[in-house]
């Protein structure tokens, strides 16, 4: 049965633009207009404020944390352009590192999985997307690809690292040579797909679905099958689930999971990859999975479902 | 709201001047023109139906006084004209005589030189000049004069991308702006075609761009195709640097806009827009924002007139008087004076204090460290430098008649720090350069300021290389001034339009099993109804900035209640607008509703931060924590592990008998047989392999990657020989030991070897991973290996051709079990994997080849091609596995070391080391 587990009262002076839990799911770092970044201890139902980080001179737009094997480091950017990049050494935060490489107000951070180090992917305002690579002894790394989105570029999100298939020809013993991959959505209605070649950031793929700007994109995890599936999300109120059956073809097909009334802000992806969590302008959060045939159903309705969305949508019809 | 029709195309145009007759403004869409009466607004509009199959092209009302009630609408290559009478309007006339089709122009005129500028996209008259007329050709600009239609007067390469709109200056009759595809607006002079003489950069491409009827400002509007930006931006020409109003409210892009005459003895510009939602808005323009426009310290000589009081004080021979005029109408009377006020026009006397004031708003002084502060009233200017430790103030005086050979004074104030030598040099160059202008009646301000920072730089290089002390540090540089200082970006302002709107609420998968999300609070609500969308940018915010004005909003269902969109700004605080604003204003609203209802929100302080709420829906996953926990992986006993994974599945209430039948096809008695020769093995049956193979397709489907990877594990090890396993007791497969330290030396597996516990088997004993089948495949020559080989392969349940899958259906169920923090449970998982889970990075382990003694990394050294290892025991080159200790470096083939440490501990080339105990890690 879906549950609440934990209401989380942050005391934000201002409106809450994002929320994530650490990979335990223990933690919880919330960021707002108010400028700060709190990280609360949320296990067994608590909440302590472990933190308040205070380092932005603008409203925060998005945190990210980092995995585990690397300590407990969380990233979050804002419109004062800059990405902060903090960590927790002998139980207190400080800022590892701020990033200022952007002219525009940063929209997204987004960790690449821990396979391939420590690298963060930021987007931002100026249409350029930059990519910042801890390079161990505090020493990093930045790979700016200019002009990514015109306009602006408003979501990054990575592939999984296991990308099936990749490994097939491997010779045997060698570590497995990953592509790097990552997918971006932006201003000019465009979903980008980027990859690592020697060294070097390249656009490998465009995808062309939406007609107002893209404001979030989604790679769902893999559980080890064939398919990458990505989620994309716009203004325009549509929510595309885009799939390839072989990322070497790079041939990926739309899929149109719904139009919604209002714009899409977010869309989130279950661990296993087969639920997507849509959430919008509109205060509303709806569940869709996929079922075996293939086909997106929206299961917020379903009993099982129904305290995930229905509190959510109490507020709504109270709005109304 | 005029109509539910569909087009697009759609033409306002405003019934011009007419001082006490009401204004109307008329709506053309395909069927109908519609007149609306500003005066008011709220009446539902008035209807003219059209005959026409055509789009209209252009409307446009007569703008002479007398015929003010006629107006003339185009279609395709008829010109209609109407008279609007008491309300209603009739065709009156129609006009026929073009050959083409013209998109837009002032027909009524242009019909007499239309074969010539046909196919111009934007024709429109001279304000000032009746003679004069500009067409826009894709970039380029044409100049006509009606007096010679035959050719046009000049031609104006003004733009790279197709010019979508085209305005005279209102005040001067040689300038015009053009705005273009190419994200610019450009102002021109055409007399001077190929030089701009002022460039405004957008990021967009722009629709048009038109002067405001008062002073120097500017509106833009975006391209409507690109929909993106909703708002008109107002500009000061005088500083184009940044925008001085957004005009924001409407809630589609806007299509066209007019300015409306203005009403007599009204200070209030009102401009009329019209967006593609079909909503008329009217905008007033207060004195406030007049002002704004025009620059406060000097005013821009190419415009002319300003409107501001300070510069009429300074400037006596300027007409008090604001021009009121509308577009298109000539005004003769001032003619005149626009013309003497222009650059580059007479320079008599009288036109000369305009001549300091127009030097000291052209002079560019955006110079590194130097800071200029004019005074056109005073005829003088302060010109500050700071260089290093040194300061130079300097006042600059200007003569009556400057510049009519007539030099400025120099002089220096303090606190200047500069020797006196260097003060009575820098005087007398600045003088020379003074004189050598004036002579010419140039202006020399600029030339001077220049003179005196090269001066000043060579002063301080020559300094700093007579510095006395080399140790001292001189002190640092004042950090140079950006060149172009920009305006502090104020949040949620237009500058902001290509920011994303920031998410108020939302929701997120998290660890494994945790929907975390955030709404807003309950007490906020949009201030847009529900039925509009959510704003896309960020630059919506700017309505709640101060001094905003008052949109209205007109409807025609709700005409009654003009609905007031923004009246004040809603935080005290003003340079604090928050995202909350947007939502905070319905609340309020809402209080008055609830109020009317008799609750009382009123007093409950305003919270802005929703709750968190995290929620557990594991349930929906396909994935079971407490499977996780329970299920095990027991290759001694894979029956047992069945029977127990049957049992803890059937606890958390899952019925698949996945294990049942996993435990059915691992029975002993199906296990394959090790002769080829014998039956064909289980896994060929169809309950064999296939079996399996649906299995997984189907928790596939389910993206059960728990179940996913528990079958791969546990069928990975029954192809295995179950002798193997129970041999040693000790439940691993070879794949880890080896790849524990994997040398990446070919056909070489180098191990360490510790207490006999875990010995290593000489491939190709038992199956180990996919790695051996490769070399297998390469290796064995002998058609009976081969046999085997296949044999192998083929009585394993899991086809080895998928083997990468498998092992990726492990590693991610390991990084779930991580995620719950099963860490044992993760490693008993990735034991099963093919590869090594962490590829190996520390310690390789190379030797030096036992007779050149060069460093060798494989079996046979490069350099004398001899064998480079030789086993301890029997003194033969290794060439198999192969373990060494890691303390003293001998060692030699696996069999014989293993056979030597089972009886001993000490190394057998009696060199002393206690291997046994030195190597164990």
């Amino acid at each position: 049965m879906v549950s609440v587990i934990n209401t989380v009262d942050t005391s934000h002076e201002d409106m809450i633009h994002d929320a994530q839990m650490d990979y335990y799911g223990t933690r919880l770092a919330t960021c707002s207009s108010d400028r700060s970044v709190k990280i609360f201890d949320v296990k067994n139902g608590g909440q302590i404020l472990v933190a308040d980080l205070r380092g932005h001179e603008g409203p925060v737009w998005q945190v990210a944390w980092a995995h585990p094997m690397y300590g407990n480091i969380l990233a979050s950017c804002s419109y004062d352009r800059k990405v902060i990049i903090w960590k927790e050494e002998n139980g207190t935060w400080d800022k590892m590192y701020e990033y200022t490489g952007h002219d525009s107000s940063v929209n997204s951070v987004c960790w690449g999985p821990y396979d391939f180090g420590l690298i963060l992917a930021c987007g931002s305002s100026d249409g350029a997307i930059s990519l910042v690579t801890c390079s161990g002894d505090q020493q990093w790394d930045i790979k700016k690809i200019s002009n990514a989105h015109t306009i602006g570029c408003n979501a990054v999100s990575w592939a999984p690292s296991v990308v099936p298939g990749s490994l097939i020809d491997q010779p045997s013993g060698q570590k497995p040579n990953f592509i790097k991959r990552f997918v971006s959505g932006g201003c000019d209605n465009l979903v980008k797909l980027w990859k690592e070649e020697d060294g070097q950031w390249k656009e490998d793929q465009k995808l062309e679905a939406h007609s107002d700007w893209v404001r979030d994109v989604g790679w769902a995890p893999s559980i080890g099958l064939p398919t990458s599936t990505i989620a994309s999300c716009s203004q325009d109120g549509r929510v595309f689930i885009w799939t390839c059956d072989d990322l070497s073809g790079n041939t990926w097909t739309a899929k149109l999971l719904h139009k919604f009334n209002d714009v899409v802000w977010h869309v989130s992806w279950s661990v296993t990859g087969n639920i997507l969590a849509v959430s919008g302008g509109d205060n509303k959060v709806t569940l869709w999975k996929e079922s075996a045939d293939g086909q997106w159903a929206c299961i917020s309705d379903v009993n099982k479902g129904q305290g995930a969305v229905s509190s959510i949508a109490d507020g709504a019809t109270n709005e109304q | 709201r005029h109509c539910s029709s569909a087009s697009v195309n759609v033409i306002v145009a405003l019934q011009h001047h007419c001082s006490s007759a009401p204004v109307n403004i008329t709506v053309a869409l395909r069927r109908f023109l519609y007149v609306v009466n500003l005066e008011t607004p709220s009446e539902a509009p008035r209807k003219i139906g059209r005959p026409s199959k055509w789009d209209v092209g252009t409307v446009q009302w007569n703008p002479h006084r007398a015929e003010s009630h006629v107006f003339a609408a185009s279609s395709n290559q008829r010109v209609d004209l109407y008279t609007w009478r008491d309300g209603c309007g009739e065709v009156h006339a129609s006009l026929q005589g073009h050959t083409r089709p013209d998109l837009s122009g002032y027909y009524l005129v242009t019909s007499s030189v239309d074969t010539y500028i046909s196919g111009a996209s934007q024709v429109k008259w001279n304000k000032r000049n009746q003679y004069l007329l500009a067409s826009s050709h894709d970039g380029d600009v044409r100049i006509w004069d009606k007096r010679k239609p035959n050719t046009a007067v000049e031609y104006v390469a003004a733009h790279l991308s197709k010019i979508h709109g085209l305005d005279w200056h209102p005040d001067n009759e040689y300038i015009l702006a053009t705005s273009s595809q190419d994200n610019s607006v450009r102002f021109w002079d055409y007399r001077q075609p190929r030089k701009y003489l002022n460039i405004l950069s957008c990021q967009v491409p722009v629709w048009k761009a038109r002067y405001t009827p008062f002073s120097n400002g500017l509106v833009t509007v975006m391209v409507p195709q690109l929909r993106r930006e909703n708002s008109l931006l107002l500009w000061s020409a005088l500083d184009l640097n940044s925008p001085v109003h957004a005009f924001v409210g409407h809630d589609d892009v806007v299509l066209e806009f007019q300015w409306r005459p203005q009403k007599e003895a009204s200070k209030e510009y009102q401009m009329v827009t019209l967006s593609r939602d079909q909503t008329l808005r009217i905008w007033r323009l207060d004195p406030q924002l007049q002002k704004l426009c025009a620059n406060d310290l000097v005013e821009d000589p190419i415009e002319g007139i300003s409107l501001t009081t300070e510069s009429e004080k300074s400037l006596p021979s300027q007409d008090p008087e604001p021009t009121i005029h509308s577009c298109g109408l000539p005004a003769e009377n001032l003619q005149d004076q626009a013309g003497a006020l222009t650059s580059g026009g007479r320079h008599d006397s009288s036109a000369l204090p305009q001549t300091l004031q127009q030097e000291f708003s052209l002079v560019n002084l955006q110079i590194r460290n130097v800071n200029v502060e004019m005074d056109a009233v005073n005829r003088s200017c302060v010109v500050s430098a700071v260089f290093g430790t040194n300061q130079v103030h300097l006042v600059v005086k200007f003569p009556s008649h400057y510049p009519n050979n007539a030099a400025p004074s120099f002089q220096f104030i303090s606190p200047t720090t500069i020797p006196t030598a260097m003060r009575t040099k820098i005087q007398k160059i600045l003088t020379d350069t003074s004189l050598q202008k004036v002579k010419r009646n140039q202006n020399c301000l600029e030339p001077c300021v220049r003179q005196l920072v090269s001066c000043l730089e060579s002063y301080m290089t020559q300094e700093d290389g007579s510095a006395a002390n080399p140790y001292v540090l001189s002190n640092p540089v004042t950090p140079a001034l950006p060149a172009f200082p920009r305006v502090t970006n104020t949040y949620g302002s237009y500058q902001d339009a290509n920011i994303p709107f920031p998410r108020t609420s939302g929701a997120r998968f998290c660890g494994t099993g945790c929907l975390v999300y955030f709404t807003r609070p309950i007490t906020m609500h949009r201030s847009v109804p529900p039925t509009e969308p959510t704003p896309r940018s960020l630059s919506a915010l700017s309505a709640y900035h101060s001094g905003v004005l008052t949109p209205m909003k007109m409807r025609s269902e709700s005409q009654s209640s003009l609905r007031l969109y923004s009246g004040s700004p809603t935080h005290t605080d003003k340079d604090h607008v928050s995202i909350s604003s947007f939502y905070y204003k319905e609340r309020k609203s809402r209080r008055f509703k609830t109020k009317r209802e008799g609750a009382d929100y009123g007093n409950r302080p305003v919270k802005l931060a929703g709750k968190i709420i995290i929620q557990e829906i594991s349930c929906l996953l396909p994935v079971h924590k407490a499977l996780g926990e329970t299920y095990i992986l027991n290759v001694n006993d894979i029956q047992d592990t069945c029977q127990k994974n049957a049992a803890a599945a059937l606890v958390v209430g899952r019925r698949d008998v996945v294990w049942a039948l996993a435990s059915a096809a691992t029975s002993l008695e199906l296990s394959p047989d090790s002769d080829p020769d014998a039956d064909a093995p289980w896994a060929r049956h169809p309950f064999g392999r296939h079996l399996l193979e649906t299995l997984l397709d189907h928790y596939s489907l389910m993206s059960d990657v728990q179940t996913l990877a528990m079958l791969c594990s546990v069928f990975r090890t029954q192809g295995c020989s179950q002798d193997y396993f129970s041999l040693y007791g000790h439940y691993t497969s070879s794949s880890v030991s080896s790849g524990s330290c994997y040398s990446t030396s070919d056909s070489t597996t180098t191990t360490t070897w510790s207490i006999g516990r875990d010995p290593e088997h000489v491939p190709p004993l038992g199956e180990s991973s996919p790695d051996d089948y490769r070399y297998a495949n390469q290796m064995y020559t002998d058609p009976r290996e081969r046999e085997r080989e296949q044999h192998d392969m083929n009585k394993r349940l899991l086809d080895p051709a998928n083997t990468m899958q498998f092992d990726d259906f492990k590693k991610c169920y390991g990084e779930i079990l991580h995620r719950w923090g099963l860490k044992d449970k993760r490693a008993e998982v990735l034991k099963f994997t093919s590869c090594p889970p962490e590829p190996h990075k520390g310690i390789e382990f190379g030797v030096y080849c036992c007779h050149c003694r060069s460093q060798v990394r494989g079996t046979q050294c490069a350099v004398c091609k001899r064998f480079t290892f030789q086993c301890a025991i029997c003194h033969v080159a290794v060439r198999g596995s192969s373990n060494f200790c890691l303390s003293c470096g001998h060692g030699g083939h696996t069999s014989h070391m293993m056979e030597w440490f089972r009886t001993q501990d000490e190394c057998p080339t009696g060199c002393g080391c206690h291997c046994l105990l030195q190597s164990t890690f």
